[in-house]
């Protein structure tokens, strides 16, 4: 056992984490973010993709106990007082959403890249959700929504050239 | 009441939401990590449960001991067959009663590596997986047959007691094929090998049951796209009644026919929650499970013979397909149906005489997946006909237009097609592709890269008859005394946003905004009985019983309304959230007013309305192929641009065109939502899906060993629809989930053929066969 502290979804939390608890487990099974899916387990899909401070990690690969002293973003904290974040509008507005089990990860993954490159080219979100599996969508509307969302970050931006 | 006041109102508010690209009902709470999933479920005291598996292909099961299991601590419950009634289950059992094959729990022999024998209820994982290996099953090896061909011999070991292991034979058998073919200018014989796929739907199968001791009452949470097909296996096989079994299905995390039927651990779940006095049970697929032990593509081999004039016109296809089914039936009779019995839908024609075959094997079970076995057949027949209008040197999309079947006719099976599109969508995959600029011209981009072209069309149907005598779906509409809408349906949707096209539906048809409406679906104690979300059927079919639920809702309010204002019904309608005249749009009063009129203190009329729906068929007799399966059917034409590299045989997939007559989109931003995934899902089966086997174990059951289809690897994908507004459908509206995956491996092979001369004949198209037949085709 493990005392940590860590901050999730703004909120400090400090909790006993057993040595061999995964992130996902604690984060689902014990502190109820459900939006964080479990797919694999193998760190294959990307369903279970959360952020460590800032950037995208699967964290049925993680320990608990590494995020010790960390900041994770789980889906749930992505809406500020109820306002959706613009990848969330954006997912709704575009159609990049069916059955909705990749559609957390997604999000996360395509809000780390935002997050260190404001507005980048087709090719740039491909890669950066390329470890995000999806069986529904084809991948079409999903990259359409994330250039859409950085565009709406970033109103006064050019828009970048395409591939 | 001012007309302006009404704009302010209804502002923000989608009114006449059909054929706008309204965001999904449930897309919110999807974005936000809030929708429930039956793999989020979690209930006081709930226990874990595991399936205990064959390790064997093909046993006798001599003696099953769990009375060291019981004894491990933590363990609350274990169940084999003798807990239950020992009744066995199938997919098909309306048409087919002699493919119900397989117990819940397998008591007497074991059929492939994976049969369900035993589960077990534990405190946790940890405490159940041990339990399994606690029990001891003896087992008396039996010979094990892998390959269909091989199934089929005389001497072969008998899995079942159906002759030579073929669980199927489906004729499918018109006109006079010798003569015809003998009277063809142009002969070809081709065979085509099509292996297993998995659905690999995010979400693994889950089952959460719950037996509630004082009502004898069972409540399942399934991850289903069949609720009420799951509460009927459950009741038979537990010898329950239906009304005591409550299948409730929660958001769905992907199904791709994959979730279509009752499955073992559903049964076990509930027998289990039983046996531990009424403890609710969990058991969860893990993705090796998923891969190894759910469903599969059926693999298949195509034996296709055809005939051709010089004028391009087709006399007579005949051939054999040959499937291997695994050890259980499953929906297996559908799926060879519809894979040999969907090119009359295609190409006019009037001598066919197909076989096709589902044969026992100890793989896997093979069963429903997306497209049935059209897939299969699209693959094949389409890569044929390709070669046969090469043939006679004709260009292949000029040869499937004089080929292809017309408006309001009957084909040769007496298939009544109504509204057909497939020559427009043709005619607009040729010049959206600039097909006759681009298709047999110069290919090379660089000295490696050549680029080519391909071709492939489809139809499909919108329902089809599984396991009862209809394919009925009902809606029940309640407006409440506030104005808001509830809808309840029985359809289930799994992603593919039915409930979005149910309230879209429901809001024009009572002429209200598409904000008002909230669906409650798929409840089998709640929700209108409907056969499941397979066949493309959903949009089609709990489409029109929705529309005709809010019909009848809204003529109970009309009624009212022409009662207290002295006019005539028929003269009324309601659009756009208000009561108008019909004949010059004029305003009576606002919807929310017509509301309060009805519930007011001289009516108090409770508005529910309801409604369903059964498509028109005829019934189809499997001795000949002959009937009218589906209520409608859709058509589409896919063009493929492909770039080959010569020296690596690496295909790239450039650009897809999908050409699809789908009646009139109820939702267009969902409708090109389908075709893009079913494009992208076809690119995987056709360049690197392949789920493998090895005497009868999945050997690749991971994503890292499985190749889907990642954001990298997709195409440019242009999406065209052809609206043909169907006389049936509801707005016009055809089903169309299926029909875009069928055509595509066929076209990229095709592009393949325009771009480097080789035609791949087994998928997947991988680079070493495509540098093996380039090395051939030089050598000659």
């Amino acid at each position: 056992m493990k005392k940590i502290k860590v901050e999730i979804n703004k909120k400090l939390h400090e909790l006993e984490v057993c040595d061999s608890e995964l992130l996902i487990e604690l984060l689902r099974d014990r502190l109820g973010f459900l939006g964080t899916k479990y797919s694999c387990l193998e760190g294959d899909c990307g369903v279970c993709t959360v952020l460590v401070n800032g950037k995208n990690v699967l964290s049925c690969l993680m320990l608990a106990a590494e995020v010790d002293g960390a900041s994770v973003t789980t889906i749930e904290g992505l809406a500020e007082n109820g306002v959706l974040h613009p990848l969330q509008e954006a997912f709704i507005d575009k159609g990049a959403v069916q059955c909705g089990f990749c559609t957390p990860g997604m999000i996360l993954a395509a809000k780390a890249l935002l997050d260190q490159n404001p507005h980048p080219t087709d090719e740039q979100i491909e890669r950066a959700i390329d470890g995000n599996l999806c069986r529904c969508t084809g991948y079409v509307k999903i990259v359409e929504a994330v250039k859409d969302a950085s565009k709406k970050i970033n109103p006064n931006d050019q828009i970048s050239i395409s591939k | 009441m001012e007309i302006n006041h009404q704009i302010n109102m209804i502002k923000n508010k989608t009114v006449s939401p059909v054929g706008k690209s309204v965001p999904r009902i449930d897309a919110k709470a999807k974005v936000t990590g809030e929708a429930v999933y039956a793999f989020d479920l979690k209930l006081p005291g709930m226990l874990v449960g595991k399936m205990l598996r064959s390790p064997h292909a093909h046993a006798k099961i001599l003696k099953i001991d769990t009375s060291r299991a019981e004894k491990l601590p933590g363990v609350r419950a274990i169940v084999t067959a003798e807990d239950a009634p020992k009744i066995k289950f199938g997919s098909n059992e309306y048409f087919f009663p002699y493919t119900v094959d397989q117990y819940p729990l397998e008591f007497e022999k074991v059929r492939y590596i994976g049969d369900e024998i035993a589960a077990v209820a534990a405190v946790d994982e940890e405490t159940a997986q041990k339990a399994l290996a606690l029990i001891d099953v003896e087992y008396e090896i039996l010979p094990a047959v892998f390959e269909a061909t091989q199934a089929m011999r005389p001497k072969a070991s008998q899995i079942h007691t159906a002759m030579n292991n073929i669980g199927v034979m489906m004729p499918f058998n018109f006109g006079d094929c010798d003569k015809a073919l003998a009277e063809s200018d142009y002969v070809r014989e081709d065979i085509f090998t099509l292996p297993s796929a998995a659905h690999a739907a995010l979400e693994p199968h889950v089952s959460v049951g719950r037996y509630e001791v004082s009502t004898q009452r069972i409540t399942l949470w399934t991850s289903t796209q069949a609720p009420f097909k799951v509460r009927e296996a459950m009741a038979k096989t537990l010898k329950m009644e239906a009304a005591d079994i409550r299948v409730i299905k929660l958001n769905v995390g992907g199904g791709f026919g994959g979730k279509l039927e009752m499955f073992p651990m559903d049964f076990a779940a509930c027998l289990l929650s039983k046996k531990s006095g009424g403890v609710p049970v969990k058991i969860c697929c893990t993705r090796e499970e998923e891969f190894s032990f759910t469903r599969r593509k059926h693999p298949m081999i195509y034996k296709l013979k055809s005939g051709v004039k010089k004028d391009g016109t087709l006399t007579a296809i005949t051939g054999e397909v040959i499937a291997d089914g695994g050890a259980y039936c499953s929906y297996g009779p559908t799926v060879v149906a519809a894979a040999i019995m969907r090119i009359s839908m295609v190409y006019k024609i009037t001598n066919i005489r197909l076989m096709g075959f589902r044969i026992y094997t100890n793989n896997p079970i093979s069963g429903a997946i997306r497209g049935f076995g059209g897939v299969q057949s699209g693959f094949a027949v389409e890569s044929h006909m390709d070669m046969l209008a090469r043939g006679i040197n004709m260009d292949p999309a000029e040869f499937r237009l004089k080929n292809a079947t017309d408006p309001n006719m009957t084909t040769i099976n007496k298939l009544i097609l109504s509204s057909n599109g497939l020559k427009d969508c043709i005619k607009k995959a040729v010049e959206a592709s600039q097909w006759k600029q681009r298709y047999g011209k110069k290919k090379d981009k660089s000295d490696d890269i050549a680029v080519g072209i391909g071709m492939g069309v489809a139809a499909d149907v919108m329902g089809s008859k599984m396991y009862k005598a209809h394919e009925s779906a009902g809606t029940i509409i309640k407006v409440e005394e506030d104005g808001s809408i509830y809808l309840f349906t029985g359809a289930a949707d799994t992603g593919q946003g039915s409930d979005t096209a149910m309230a879209q539906i429901a809001a024009q048809e009572l002429g209200v905004a598409y904000e008002r409406i909230r669906v409650k679906a798929a409840d089998t104690e709640i929700t209108p009985f409907d056969t499941g979300s397979f066949a493309s059927r959903v949009t089609f079919i709990s489409g029109n019983a929705t529309k005709n639920a809010a019909f009848d809702a809204k003529g109970q309010i009309l009624d009212i309304i022409a009662k207290e204002m002295k006019l005539d019904k028929n003269d009324l309608d309601i659009r756009d959230e208000q009561v108008v005249k019909k004949a010059n749009s004029s305003f009576v009063m606002t919807f929310d007013q017509a509301i309060a009129l009805c519930y007011s203190f001289n009516y108090g009329h409770l508005l529910i309305g309801r409604g369903n729906y059964n498509p028109k068929t005829t019934p189809v007799d499997f001795r000949t192929g002959e009937g009218n399966v589906s209520g409608s059917y859709g058509f589409e034409a896919q063009v493929a641009e492909v770039e080959v590299n010569r020296k690596t045989g690496q295909v790239k997939v450039v650009k897809m065109i999908d050409v699809h007559d789908i009646g009139y989109p109820i939702n267009p931003s969902s409708v090109h939502g389908q075709i893009e995934g079913s494009i992208v899902m076809g690119i995987g089966y056709t360049l690197y899906e392949d789920l493998k086997f090895k005497e009868g174990r999945v050997v690749n059951p991971s994503f890292s060993k499985y190749h889907l289809p990642r954001s990298t690897n997709i195409p440019k994908i242009e999406s065209i629809f052809i609206e043909t507004h169907d006389p049936q459908g509801p707005f016009g509206a055809k089903g169309m989930g299926e029909a875009s995956l069928l055509p595509t491996a066929a076209a990229i092979a095709n592009a393949i053929h325009d771009a480097v001369g080789v035609q791949i004949k087994d998928l997947p198209i991988t680079p070493e066969k495509i540098l093996k037949a380039l090395k051939e085709k030089k050598a000659d």
